[in-house]
């Protein structure tokens, strides 16, 4: 019996039992990568060797009863932005494709302290810039669903490995809607923690105020699990907070609103239709559902694309050949810097650096970034004000099933527009989960969002997971071409 | 018309923390290159600055102390360039809202005081080093290398409006503000060091003119007399070319030790875009009230309180000045035995004077731990009261500094008490005059010149022992 | 918003070299990005001091003790030049 699309606990209740061993699983796992991976190039290394001892080790604590915890001996993959000391990070760019972190992400700690195998790292759109996964330097990953199909991104590694099985999680970084959008395409759960629960620090950044790192997982159980372990303030990362006390939405009897500006032009039949079914599903928990307008939604694709730009300008200045990175040389070492830049980042980093500059510049701020800034601050009193009269907001994760390689590569503005639904909770800090509930008209998966005010997390995790149980939605698919 | 300076200063005030500003990185002093890193100082992917508490406790202080206003809600800026010394190629600094603003600092110059008028008093870190080599000239390196060990070392940035008006001022200024960061405890405020770094920017306009004229940023002086020297230079310079109607352009300026003049550094024109945008990394800093009432109510004594109690117990501003800015010990020891002999100028100069030139004499900066303020205090008594001469006291001081001894008994036990006694004196003096007749013809023809040779006469009769001004008074009284 | 780029301004700015194709590519691209943002751009918002924060966390200031962290090779061990443990790079003029 294949157990890789097991839930944790279900696993975890296994190595209990002693039905199942870590390093069966292990073997498993590992075996499923080295059949789907061919196909699929989700992860671009694996950790073999370290994790045949990690497993040995993870076999002798449940025999002698001293197994630490519930994701003892569980492999999980790790999106290739978040540093893992002793591998490389490459981001899936040539200009990190030789670095070696000589440091653990925070989130990475926590995992190891909990004795997570580390199935190795996975494939993303390069340093985390786009909706497909095809622009990472190093090759695309394909959908499961369909490999004629992106995976969606910036996640796209981390979701197709997921929903292939040759992981039973993974870690993701969403920025715009980089974990959801993904795992919505994949047919898992993506979810996107209230900005500054789960440290930052580890993870490459792409843009500081809007970044964070999230599960994605064949459940929603899986989902609260990993981020449980993660989450807490963390001394290294100063955005990151303490626990408060939040009045929490309520988990019977809810008013859900979904969002009107989310339902019209640019979103397709497919995705309206399966939030209407999800309405109905809710209605029958006992839920109400209305609809709300969030007029400054609209203004999401704008606001995020002058936001995330500016600080990723800065955020990516570190990368110039003196400390580390594939050095091109030069006569001087300014020189040095354009060239290595020239060659080690790709088309999209450098238009998004190029943007972010231009934002900032002498001249242009009061109108581009400082505008953005003003219209996002508004865009949070939207929300506050709206969560004043629901508990949840709901709407399609993406505007239409995964598409096809080649399909939006040509057309920026359609490409962005794919983040449409997911932005906001970046832009709000609040979070965000995706689950998938059904199947479009051409069989591809597709999504639903819900979404809560900020450090509403675990409820909105509950809540999820209520949902989750009535819907109903087979996971695994059949890779085509491939074993499954 | 009169042609006159405009001089503003921008100082790096080298903060003396544990750690760096926003890691925790040693900020020890090492010979050993790229020593105290972790990912946040070196810029590696995926790292974060958190802020020091204490760098901010001591910047607030700095703001305090100089009647600041203090921001209570500011922040951090990232201020984009790019550099090999600069880990991220970008800056943590602060913008628009700096911690302190408006404020003002005493100063004294020439003897007289003066207030220099503060803009600003912001947080920002520190870059890593440079060494260029190559033939020793920076435009003919053929490598630079980097040592990471000071980036990100927290450092204070002090900037001037644009009201100094000479270069004395400059001067006074800074010595000031060096003396407020050490009596502060927030910097060692060495500038050998580099715990304080300046630059001065520099203008001149007509008397009568509304305006400022274009201004040039003088970079690389690493001393107070470069700092003065360079100033001269560039009034004198930019005076010229206003005279002669050129323009003067608006640059950046390297002062040149060796050649003593200012040069122009080829590489910066205008003014650069640093695309300042608030740091998304650090939330906005709130400083309390409570936090803000701690610093205030644990401020050290300030160099210009100091100056009045020196001012109050005699000295004039001048004097009050310099010992203030002198080692700590001096000060102190200047306090107590004033208190003693209730005599400040006096003991202003033995101290300042006499004690510190024996100690520098034998490569020493501070006196002996058992030189009391009691011994000095009796030596100069001694020496007023005419018990010793003024070259017995020094005597005397330069024994105290080689062992513990008893000024008193030494001068007794070493006979060195003055015959002061005008009797005795007189015998003395009547008997060198009779010894020296032809001396006293020549006196008398108007060789002033040797009644000092008497005089001298005199002491030597006396074996030393003799007063010389009441020698002098008395041999001139028995020549008339 | 019609402001033509100055695409090798910004390129400076960023320390991007770009082939001219990229030059033109790059100039059209961003102009049709800028051309979107015009709706943004025209909207009226009022002037508050905002906090580029989404949530306004509070700041905690890190106490002032100091910890090792990377070793002296850890820290040059990515290093593309070295020498006598100093990272080398091209001469960089002022």
């Amino acid at each position: 019996m294949n157990h890789y699309k097991l839930s944790i606990s279900e696993i975890n209740k296994l190595f209990k039992d002693k039905k199942l061993k870590p390093s069966e699983l292990y073997s498993e796992v590992f075996e499923r990568a080295a059949n789907t991976e061919s196909i699929i190039h989700g992860h671009l290394t694996l950790f073999q060797d370290e994790n045949i001892k990690k497993a040995a080790d993870a076999d002798k604590r449940y025999e002698n009863g001293t197994e630490l915890g519930i994701l003892d001996g569980i492999p999980i993959a790790i999106k290739d932005n978040i540093n893992i000391a002793g591998y490389a990070t490459t981001c899936s760019s040539q200009m990190l494709s030789n670095y070696i972190s000589p440091y653990d992400a925070t989130v990475i700690t926590k995992l190891k302290d909990e004795g997570v195998m580390f199935t190795g790292k996975t494939n993303l759109d390069e340093f985390a810039m786009g909706s497909s996964t095809e622009n990472s330097a190093f090759g695309p990953t394909k959908n499961p669903w369909d490999p004629s199909r992106v995976p969606g991104g910036s996640s796209g590694g981390s979701a197709a490995v997921v929903s292939a099985g040759s992981a039973i999680a993974s870690l993701g970084s969403d920025t715009g809607g980089s974990i959801r959008q993904p795992a919505s395409f994949c047919g898992v759960v993506g979810f996107k923690p209230t900005y500054g629960t789960v440290s930052r620090f580890g993870l490459v950044a792409f843009a500081s105020s809007l970044d964070q790192i999230g599960p994605i997982t064949n459940n929603v159980e899986d989902s609260k699990i990993l981020f449980n372990s993660m989450k807490g303030f963390d001394p290294f990362d100063a955005t990151s907070r303490k626990e408060s006390k939040t009045k929490q939405p309520k988990l019977n009897n809810a008013k859900i609103g979904i969002i009107k500006e989310l339902m019209e032009d640019g979103i397709s039949e497919d995705a309206k239709l399966e939030v209407q079914k999800v309405a109905k599903l809710l209605e029958s928990q006992g839920h109400e559902i209305v609809e709300v307008s969030l007029p400054l939604t609209k203004m999401s694709i704008s606001i995020y694309y002058l936001i995330a730009p500016a600080e990723c300008s800065a955020n990516l200045s570190r990368f110039d050949g003196v400390r580390y990175g594939n050095r091109v040389a030069g006569n001087t070492s300014y020189e040095m810097m354009e060239n290595t830049r020239a060659e080690g980042f790709g088309p999209e980093v450098k238009k998004r650096i190029l943007l972010g500059t231009y934002a900032l510049s002498a001249g242009y701020y009061d109108a581009f970034y400082g505008q953005a800034l003003k219209a996002r601050a508004m865009m949070k009193k939207e929300f506050t004000e709206t969560y004043k009269e629901v508990d949840y907001l709901i709407s399609p994760t993406t505007p239409s099933d995964p598409f096809k390689f080649g399909e939006k590569s040509d057309n920026q503005l359609e490409m962005y527009m794919s983040d449409l639904c997911t932005i906001p909770a970046n832009l709000v800090g609040m979070p965000a989960i995706s689950i998938p509930t059904g199947l479009s008209s051409n069989g591809l998966p597709l999504s639903v969002q819900i979404m809560s005010p900020a450090n509403t997390d675990n409820t909105l995790l509950e809540f999820s997971q209520k949902l989750e149980s009535v819907v109903s939605f087979t996971s695994l698919p059949e890779i085509k071409g491939g074993v499954s | 018309m009169k042609i006159v300076p405009t001089i503003g200063m921008e100082t790096h005030v080298e903060l003396k923390t544990n750690s760096k500003m926003f890691c925790r990185c040693n900020v020890v002093e090492t010979d050993k290159p790229n020593e105290n890193l972790c990912p946040t100082c070196l810029g590696l992917p995926g790292s974060l600055p958190v802020p020091n508490k204490r760098a901010i406790e001591f910047i607030t202080l700095l703001a305090l102390s100089t009647k600041c206003q203090i921001t209570t809600d500011g922040m951090f800026h990232r201020k984009n360039y790019f550099y090999p010394d600069l880990p991220k190629n970008y800056q943590i600094s602060q913008f628009d809202l700096p911690v302190g603003t408006e404020g003002s600092l005493e100063i004294v110059v020439n003897g007289e005081f003066s207030t220099v008028e503060i803009e600003r008093v912001h947080m920002e870190e520190d870059t890593g080093k440079s060494t260029h080599i190559g033939s020793g000239r920076i435009d003919s390196a053929t490598s630079t290398h980097l040592d990471f060990n000071r980036a990100g070392i927290p450092l204070v940035e002090v900037v001037t409006k644009p009201l100094i008006k000479s270069s004395k001022e400059a001067v006074s200024y800074i010595e000031e503000l060096r003396q407020l960061v050490i009596d502060l405890d927030i910097s060692e405020g060495k500038l050998e060091k580099g715990n304080l770094r300046f630059d001065a920017n520099i203008s001149v306009a007509y008397e009568n003119d509304d305006e400022l004229g274009t201004k040039v940023e003088i970079k690389n002086m690493n001393s107070l007399r470069s700092l003065e020297k360079a100033i001269e230079y560039e009034i004198s310079r930019q005076t010229k070319m206003l005279n002669n109607n050129e323009t003067i352009i608006q640059e950046t300026r390297h002062w040149d030790e060796k050649k003593e003049v200012t040069s122009s550094m080829r590489s910066k024109e205008g003014s650069a875009d640093y695309r300042y945008f608030s740091d998304p990394d650090i939330p906005n800093m709130i400083l309390s009230e409570d936090f803000i009432d701690k610093i205030k109510n644990n401020m050290p004594v300030l160099p210009s309180e100091k100056r009045n109690t020196f001012i109050n117990s005699g000295l004039s501003i001048e004097d009050a000045n310099s010992i203030g800015k002198s080692p700590k010990w001096m000060g102190e020891l200047y306090k107590s035995v004033s208190d003693i002999t209730n005599d400040s100028k006096t003991s202003f100069n033995w101290i300042t004077g006499e004690l510190q030139g024996q100690l520098r004499k034998l490569g020493e900066t501070s006196p002996p731990e058992w030189m009391t303020a009691e011994q000095l205090a009796e030596i100069i008594s001694l020496v007023k009261s005419d018990k010793i001469s003024f070259t017995s006291g020094k005597e005397i001081l330069g024994e105290l500094i080689e062992e513990k001894i008893n000024p008193e008994e030494y001068a007794i036990s070493n006979k060195l008490i003055q015959e002061n006694d005008t009797e005795e004196i007189s015998k003395m003096v009547k008997e060198i005059i009779k010894e020296n007749s032809e001396v006293l013809e020549r006196i008398a023809n108007g060789e002033q010149k040797l009644i000092g040779f008497l005089v001298g006469q005199v002491i030597k009769l006396s074996k030393g022992k003799v007063n010389p001004s009441v020698a002098k008074e008395l041999l001139l009284k028995e020549i008339k | 918003m019609s402001d033509k780029i100055d695409i090798k301004n910004v390129a400076k700015l960023a320390a991007l070299k770009l082939t001219t194709e990229e030059e033109n590519k790059l100039e059209k691209d961003l102009s049709m990005i800028i051309d979107h943002f015009a709706a943004l751009s025209e909207m009226n918002l009022p002037d508050e001091k905002i906090s580029i924060h989404p949530l306004g966390t509070p700041l905690d200031l890190a106490d002032d003790e100091a910890i090792i962290f990377l070793s002296h090779e850890e820290a040059l061990s990515n290093a593309p030049e070295s020498s006598d443990g100093q990272f080398v790079v091209p001469p960089s003029l002022d």
